[in-house]
């Protein structure tokens, strides 16, 4: 049973991810590189714990117990007494090396280094460590808090003994659904939703049907807690894009190629729920107008 | 033979340490206030001097820990070594229909309150974590589990089930199950000894009124009905727990509100009572402070409150086809003078008298507060359920 995880990455992802860790009743070190972003984050953490507090879903003295046992370092030295890393860094390829090379030098072998990465290959990220067996990915889907699933992911040479750790990590300490999945762009959950998003921007800009509809079809229609567009305004349309961009590159399919509808709101500036307006408008917090 | 007893509750967390061999208590004390900044350990070890220790102790685990050294403490210690203890006892609050007895602590066992988890999301992960920590450190004691829900095995069908589809306690053990039984069943018994007369004898109202309260109806010495169900959430109102509300309430408001399960009963558990309807406390006695200086919403939260303790005693009364005793236990029930008076006031009908005078005396014993012309004996009982907790403990551990 792990007590320690370290976060690199205080982004949305990390931030979710340290507060879930927190309450699960870890001990969290979470680390950014300057004090000013660690303050930005801890501060995100306080609010998104005030909203659980104004809903009754905690108590002051869990929310008191759960900044508690997140500590905000920038010191990485600090991450060898963790047991397990989760990285959470931007997604971007060399950065991402960078950091898995410096873990492999602070973190003793057997420590479990994990990648939230959503598309990039674990397999090249760990070819930059010495231990590449320890390597893995362990996909969180936004908001971490409310979703019960991990994406599992297994580069070309993580070990079996990595894997068994990492699932009894998800499914006993934090309690999600862990699915394993094999090395592959956008592994299920990304490519799946990415096509769907590009299939609705295509419906969309063909005049099929109009945005409200369309999320209305699969709302009801197939019990989608949010319709496809609204789910692009919820991820950023940036963020989409990108996704969809890495999906077209690695595999040449044309069934990848975004929509040229969500390149245009993207150098608009509309890039959902973040900018406020996407496909649909959104208030500072992030609720419908 | 030395036993630890602990009773981990939601917040507070109590000990005593039991010489076995004449039972006498060698040292007790309580943290409370886990979870907050300033965390109270009061230790009170026999013979010597109480201390008290104000800490951040924000969970079960510290609070053991800090339990642990206090008793080998050079100075406020009453253990040379912490070897001396040779059994821990735990108070378990859901033992579900596995359990009607209490016993030793195994892996299994451990599984099975796990297992209760959903059933009692206030107290079988506290106990759990009291169980846990014992074990790490002092990894050679052996320890058993009593639970709440034991004593109240004996419930008729027609009182445990629940008037919704059958399937559901077939295949989930859905039924009301009913909790603080170690001490309704003490108090009970001690009613009986306190009058001279045999509980077969008796029809007994115990009204447990802590932090969680409950009301039992003990008929002829075994539970026949109690306030609490599947979970310790059913019945009277409590400090931050709802009790009694129409169940269309639940989907509705999440649907309205969009809330999901774990917060509906953080809401529910947590976020109500007491404490929702005051709008800033939890604690019956700063209610009553609140009353006497005029807040109305201390008042609305202590006239609900007594309201509906008094609407339980009267239809447990209903239930046995009378009441001989009505007996008072528990932080509350043993100190408030005002509520007990409020409730037997409005009790005229069954011919209970309070004596005044004798109820507003503060006291640690066993006492009669009725008047001698009142029909029903009205007692108060310190609820002792650390005492049955050690004995069943020893019992367990001698065979």
């Amino acid at each position: 049973m792990f007590k320690k995880v370290g976060v690199i990455g205080a982004g949305t992802m990390g931030q979710g991810i340290a507060e879930m860790l927190s309450k699960k009743g870890l001990e969290v070190y979470l680390v950014e590189k300057t004090e000013e972003k660690l303050e930005q984050s801890w501060n995100s953490i306080e609010i998104s714990l005030d909203k659980q507090l104004e809903k009754w879903a905690i108590t002051e003295a869990e929310k008191k117990l759960t900044l508690s046992k997140i500590e905000k370092i920038t010191n990485v030295h600090k991450l060898s007494e963790c047991e397990m890393i989760i990285e959470t860094i931007t997604e971007d390829l060399d950065e991402k090396k960078e950091v898995f090379e410096m873990l492999d030098e602070i973190c003793s072998p057997d420590v479990i280094l994990a990648s939230n990465t959503s598309t990039l290959s674990l397999t090249e990220l760990a070819s930059k460590t010495k231990h590449p067996q320890r390597v893995i990915g362990l996909h969180f889907l936004h908001p971490v808090a409310e979703i019960d699933l991990v994406e599992i992911i297994r580069g070309l040479r993580t070990s079996e003994e990595t894997f068994l750790k990492t699932l009894n990590f998800v499914q006993e300490t934090i309690q999600k659904k862990g699915i394993m999945v094999y090395e592959s762009p956008g592994f299920v959950t990304s490519r799946l939703i990415c096509l769907l998003i590009n299939e609705a921007l295509h419906t969309l800009e063909e005049g099929v049907a109009s945005a409200e509809d369309i999320d209305t079809a699969m709302r009801l229609g197939y019990d989608f807690r949010y319709g496809p567009l609204e789910m692009c305004d919820r991820f950023g349309l940036d963020a989409v894009l990108a996704a969809l961009e890495r999906l077209f590159r690695e595999f040449g399919d044309l069934k990848y190629r975004p929509s040229y509808l969500l390149k245009k709101m993207v150098r608009a500036g509309n890039l959902g729920v973040k900018t406020g307006e996407g496909f649909f408008r959104y208030d500072v917090d992030g609720d419908r107008i | 033979m030395k036993i630890l007893v602990i009773n981990a509750g939601s917040s507070s967390l109590k000990y005593q340490l039991y010489n076995m061999e004449n039972e006498s208590v060698l040292a007790k004390g309580r943290v409370e206030r886990i979870g907050f900044e300033s965390s109270i350990l009061a230790h009170e070890p026999e013979g010597k001097e109480e201390v008290t220790e104000v800490s951040e102790i924000l969970d079960h685990t510290t609070a053991i820990k800090k339990v642990v050294q206090m008793l080998i403490h050079k100075e406020h210690g009453i253990l040379s070594s912490i070897d001396e203890i040779e059994a821990v006892g735990h108070r378990v609050v859901h033992g579900g229909e596995s359990f009607s007895n209490s016993v030793i602590v195994t892996e299994e066992v451990k599984q099975e309150i796990k297992k209760l988890f959903d059933l009692a999301p206030l107290h079988n992960p506290a106990h759990i974590m009291g169980i846990q920590a014992v074990e790490s450190t002092m990894p050679d004691v052996p320890q058993a589990v009593v639970f709440d829900t034991a004593f109240h095995q004996t419930m008729p069908a027609s009182s445990y089930l629940y008037a919704i589809p059958k399937a559901l306690y077939n295949k989930y053990k859905i039924r009301r199950y009913g909790f603080h039984g170690t001490s309704h069943d003490y108090v009970s018994d001690r009613a009986a000894a306190f009058l001279d007369k045999k509980p077969e004898d008796l029809k007994i109202v115990t009204c447990h009124i802590g932090n969680g309260v409950s009301c039992t109806a003990v008929k002829h010495g075994e539970s026949f009905d109690t306030s609490m169900g599947m979970t310790p959430l059913e019945g009277l109102m409590m400090g931050t727990r709802s009790g009694d509300l129409d169940p269309a309430v639940v989907p509705y408001i999440m649907g309205k509100v969009d809330l999901r399960i774990s917060e509906v009963n953080s809401m529910l558990n947590k976020h109500s009572g007491l404490m929702a309807i005051s709008g800033d406390s939890s604690d019956m006695r700063e209610i009553e402070e609140g009353m006497d200086a005029g807040d109305t919403n201390a008042k609305l939260a202590f006239d609900m409150y007594e309201y509906r303790l008094r609407k339980y005693i009267g239809s447990y009364a209903a239930a046995m086809d009378g009441m001989d005793v009505l007996v008072f236990t528990a932080g509350v029930g043993e100190n408030s003078s005002t509520l007990r008076k409020r409730i037997c006031d409005q009790l005229t009908f069954f011919g209970i008298e309070l004596d005044d005078k004798i109820n507003e005396t503060r006291s640690k014993n066993e006492r009669r507060i009725s008047s001698s012309n009142s029909k029903v004996e009205v007692l108060v009982i310190p609820t002792n359920e650390e005492l049955v907790i050690a004995r069943d403990t020893y019992k367990l551990i001698n065979n």
